[in-house]
């Protein structure tokens, strides 16, 4: 999967705008949306929301969870545990960098929130390296991760899978097995 | 970015892919052998005694030692008409089995033979009383050395990494190139270039002569 499928994915999260134009309901095949008002705060998917924006037709909210001190407290959280702490949204990363790049001009200190949601990052494909190394020193079985995002699982995705698949078949050279590769031709 | 070509990979165990380029040139490496019984006028496929009409320089006798590339030895390995028989090469040897079993992590897989877990995997096919030992070594190093092929590739963006691949044998660099990848599409992503429409590398070696110089 590529990340501009994975961006694709998370432009389906509800994000919350106030219009400047008024409309009726819509029936789109997702779902309705709307009525629109002007000034009166309604909740439509990302992908409308970035759309409308550059038509200038509405002002982003950034999501509660966008604020300084909340993300903060999540990097801070995510560098004191061993483990992945739940992130406020399975596409945190995708959302960081569609707000901030459209519509930076409505939400407060952008530049200091991208900086944190890039500490998280850091911080959580460091620890999904070191439970990758240990799986593949451990020769385990399987392995259980939560919280993971998917931006994450497919960054890594590919190469951990080719190194398992590697792994998986130099392990049965371990088994001799079956020895009726020889073909006798007389 | 779809690919044009789909190359096989190697089929990295006791059997290989018939269509894999990599396999090919994995097996046309060399193992110490010695011939088992005489083979009169056969030196020229060795690559010896060309040109010459003595029958002595043109054969081998029985017991001569031989460098025979894996592909003839596979072919002609059998217990029941011992013609050839095969050793293990030095480095599958148990002197470098226990520098492997040190640390994996400072041996220079590219030197030793850039297709030590492909070859090793074959040599696997010859019996011989220390094939456990060999594939455990081969587990063993490839875990080893994971780690240190995982971080270098998900770090470097936008270095020269031939000193990071050099001393990687061809299977761990083929890794490197997924890692590498892997860390190019996100960094192409955050950077926006991911929906910026550029020309298909297919065609971008094509050439053609722009519009303005056809006219006139």
């Amino acid at each position: 999967m590529e990340p501009a499928e994975v961006e694709f994915l998370a432009e389906k999260e509800l994000v919350t705008i106030v219009p400047n134009f008024s409309l009726d309901r819509i029936h789109l095949i997702g779902g309705d949306l709307g009525p629109f008002n002007p000034g009166l705060p309604v909740e439509v998917p990302v992908w409308l929301a970035i759309n409308l924006k550059q038509r200038q037709k509405c002002r982003l909210i950034p999501p509660e969870w966008m604020d300084v001190g909340k993300l903060e407290e999540i990097r801070d959280q995510e560098r004191k545990e061993d483990t992945f702490t739940p992130m406020p949204s399975p596409y945190y990363m995708e959302l960081t960098k569609l707000l901030l790049n459209y519509a930076s001009d409505n939400i407060p200190r952008a530049d200091e929130i991208r900086t944190l949601v890039k500490d998280t990052w850091d911080t959580r494909m460091a620890k999904l390296r070191l439970s990758a190394d240990s799986f593949v020193r451990q020769q385990e079985a399987h392995a259980k991760l939560d919280n993971l995002t998917l931006m994450e699982i497919n960054t890594t995705g590919t190469f951990l899978t080719q190194a398992l698949d590697h792994m998986y078949k130099l392990r049965t050279n371990l088994q001799p097995g079956e020895s009726s590769h020889s073909q006798d031709f007389w | 970015m779809a690919e044009a070509y789909f190359p096989v990979g190697p089929g990295l165990g006791m059997e290989e892919n018939f269509l894999s380029l990599d396999d090919i040139l994995m097996s046309q490496e060399k193992l110490p052998g010695r011939a088992e019984s005489a083979l009169p006028r056969l030196a020229v496929l060795m690559g010896q005694g060309a040109g010459s009409d003595n029958f002595w320089l043109l054969s081998f006798l029985q017991g001569s030692k031989l460098e025979i590339p894996l592909w003839l030895a596979k072919g002609l390995h059998d217990s029941k008409r011992r013609i050839i028989s095969v050793e293990l090469p030095k480095i599958f040897r148990e002197a470098w089995r226990t520098v492997f079993s040190a640390d994996a992590n400072v041996v220079d897989l590219h030197k030793m033979g850039p297709y030590y877990y492909g070859f090793g995997s074959q040599l696997l096919n010859f019996e011989n009383p220390e094939n456990p030992e060999i594939a455990q070594t081969i587990l063993q190093t490839f875990i080893a050395r994971f780690r240190r092929i995982m971080d270098s590739s998900q770090n470097a963006y936008n270095e020269d990494t031939s000193a990071l691949v050099a001393r990687l044998d061809e299977l761990e660099r083929a890794l490197f190139q997924v890692g590498q990848k892997g860390l190019n599409d996100f960094q192409c992503w955050e950077k926006g270039q991911a929906s910026q429409i550029t020309a298909s590398s297919l065609v971008q070696n094509y050439g053609k002569r722009k519009l303005a110089e056809v006219d006139g």
